[in-house]
């Protein structure tokens, strides 16, 4: 393990991604001492940035800066909850489908196909419609649900991977349950996928619901919410405030980035291949 | 080809799953379009909903749905104004194929040739330019892309933005087209200012969309050059004095190709229904469009149903292509290995 850690860590790119999330992170805590409430109105509208207003002030009188912060926090809380679904419906369901394989897999797999066979994005507005839209739940269930096909696979081919080696044989012999096996002997020997697929994850569902939050179906219009700000800014384009676009378009692709660059060094740290190479 | 024969037979019942999951989904809300649409009629909307069966149960309403289509290629009539939601849907899959077709050309060309030049030199500028190309594509919510660069065309070039296809003083020039893939169209019968129209229109949206496939076109091109360039043969192949431009553009090239030709089709797919957030931003025409903003808005199930049921087609019709595609790059599936 130390050895995939200093792997890890010797890596510049993984560090910079682990910055750029230690940065939201903190933001999302310490979004309560923000120098002014999200939806709250000030004296002032659509303002450029100046010494009170860090990022100036929108067009509810609300302060930008302020909303962005808390957009932190709206926007790991939703990505958090949804891979969290994701984790918790593809783990097991791949880790059933892998080890019973027969019709339990089949059954299992075509489901997974039917859902990636879908444009995910549009899957995610189909569910969000159906759920009703408008709220974060619907948007955390939503894009939960869409991105949960890729941990089914993954954890599904870890499974097959292991099932035939000769500790999954030795817990047999001593008797021990499917469950145990799966959870206490199979499972450990996955983690290592699952985590770079958390961490990619993390950020398509960043994305994903900003992305709703765009089309109108994610929280209400004054939440403050990085892609509901970005709804707004929008009808900014055509006027003089287009400085309202970078806030929070640069908070989403810094945040997504982050999480990628992490994943990606947790993928690079975790391959045999290229320990062996360095 | 019984590899592609299969795949079209797995295919019906796939769709049969979607539609169905549709009119589930649809049929799980409490009210329906017809609250929206007779909201100060009553009479009128029990009427309604009796003429076009929505009183009953969604599986006899998804049988139906299902029935019409297969014996009359019927995608139903809207719940808003009763019109044959198939022409409409038809003409918009049109608008985002064209979009789609743009954007990927431009992602697969720039992706193939910095992925290349990036495993051929690792470490250098370009390789640097890549990684940044493809940890971009991937990270920058497409939707701001787009913003950002109206706002960077209008400011900085003064480039005229405008939405839709083409420019509305000239729909008397496009009046005979037989398709809405306007952009072709005027090209095969030669009218230059529809295409030129055409093309500026669809250059910012493209451009932006282009995003996503050149991202991952890029790093899976790089990764499966690296890995490929690694293999025995390839030492051979320099070995035998061949050039090395040769051995990379015949020898390696080619066996990288099988990874990237799928992944390319399945982009394809994704973007299909993906572009609706690209097309939001630039009110283009497209069919993701129209689903969130007719469809969902109104609850009108044949919308939803009739246009995820294209996407979905178009999805399978283009991995179908791509399996195709494997026979000519590789022998070994040609000789039905």
């Amino acid at each position: 393990m130390s050895r995939r850690r200093r792997a890890f860590f010797r890596n510049r790119t993984a560090i910079a991604g682990l910055v750029l999330v230690g940065v939201v992170v903190l933001a999302a805590l310490l979004a309560s001492a923000a120098p002014f409430d999200p939806e709250t109105r000030t004296d002032s509208f659509r303002t450029p940035p100046d010494a009170e207003h860090w990022l100036g002030t929108d067009e509810n009188g609300f302060d930008v800066f302020s909303r962005l912060v808390h957009g932190a926090r709206s926007a790991l809380l939703v990505a958090l909850a949804a891979v969290g679904i994701a984790l918790a419906v593809g783990v097991p369901a791949g880790l059933v489908a892998g080890w019973y394989g027969g019709w339990v897999d089949g059954a299992i797999s075509r489901a997974v196909d039917v859902m990636l066979a879908f444009p995910s994005v549009l899957l995610a507005v189909a569910i969000a419609a159906a759920l009703g839209g408008g709220s974060t739940g619907t948007v955390i269930l939503a894009v939960g649900i869409v991105i949960a096909p890729p941990f089914v696979r993954q954890v599904r081919a870890a499974v097959l991977q292991v099932r035939p080696l000769d500790y999954v044989a030795a817990a047999k012999a001593l008797g021990a349950s499917d469950a145990r096996i799966l959870f206490r002997t199979v499972l450990p020997n996955c983690v290592a996928p699952i985590l770079v697929l958390t961490t990619l994850s993390t950020g398509i569902a960043i994305l994903d619901a900003a992305g709703l939050s765009f089309l109108g179906l994610g929280p209400p219009e004054t939440s403050p919410d990085w892609g509901v700000m970005l709804t707004k800014a929008r009808v900014y384009i055509q006027h003089d405030e287009q400085w309202m676009l970078l806030p929070p378009g640069l908070a989403i692709s810094l945040t997504v980035l982050g999480f990628n660059l992490v994943g990606d060094g947790l993928s690079d740290a975790f391959d045999p291949r290229r320990l062996s190479r360095s | 080809m019984t590899h592609a024969l299969r795949r079209i037979l797995v295919t019906f019942p796939l769709l049969l799953a979607v539609s169905l999951l549709v009119f589930a989904l649809a049929g799980a809300l409490p009210g329906d379009a017809a609250d929206w649409r007779f909201a100060k009629q009553p009479e009128a909307k029990e009427q309604w909903r009796r003429a076009r069966g929505l009183d009953d149960p969604f599986l006899v309403r998804w049988g139906r749905y299902v029935t019409g289509f297969a014996t009359r290629l019927d995608l139903d009539r809207s719940y808003q104004d009763d019109e044959p939601v198939g022409p409409v849907l038809l003409r918009k899959l049109q608008a985002t194929f064209e979009l789609t077709l743009c954007a990927m050309t431009l992602g697969v060309l720039v992706g193939l040739a910095v992925g290349i030049l990036s495993a051929v030199f690792p470490r250098s500028p370009l390789d640097y330019l890549g990684q940044v190309l493809a940890l971009g594509g991937i990270s920058v919510p497409v939707f701001w892309l787009g913003m950002v660069l109206i706002v960077v065309a209008v400011k900085v070039f003064g480039f005229p933005f405008s939405s839709s296809q083409y420019d509305p003083a000239l729909a008397e020039r496009v009046k005979d087209f037989r398709t809405h893939l306007y952009l072709l169209e005027s090209l095969v019968r030669l009218r230059l200012d529809v295409f030129a129209s055409c093309a500026r229109h669809l250059l910012l949206p493209a451009l932006a969309l282009s995003t996503i496939p050149m991202a991952v076109v890029t790093r899976m091109t790089r990764s499966a050059m690296l890995e490929e360039m690694r293999k025995d043969y390839a030492t051979t192949a320099r070995a035998k004095g061949l050039r090395a431009r040769r051995v990379v553009l015949r020898h390696v090239l080619r066996n990288a190709l099988i990874p990237i030709v799928t992944i390319t089709g399945l982009q394809f797919g994704q973007l299909m229904g993906g572009a609706v957030l690209t097309e939001t931003v630039f009110s283009w025409p497209g069919l993701g469009r129209y689903i969130v903003e007719s469809g969902v808005r109104a609850r009108d199930t044949p919308v939803i149903a009739g246009g995820i049921l294209l996407v979905a087609t178009t999805f399978i019709l283009v991995n179908l292509l791509v399996d195709l595609l494997y026979v000519l790059i590789d022998p070994r599936v040609r000789e039905g290995q």
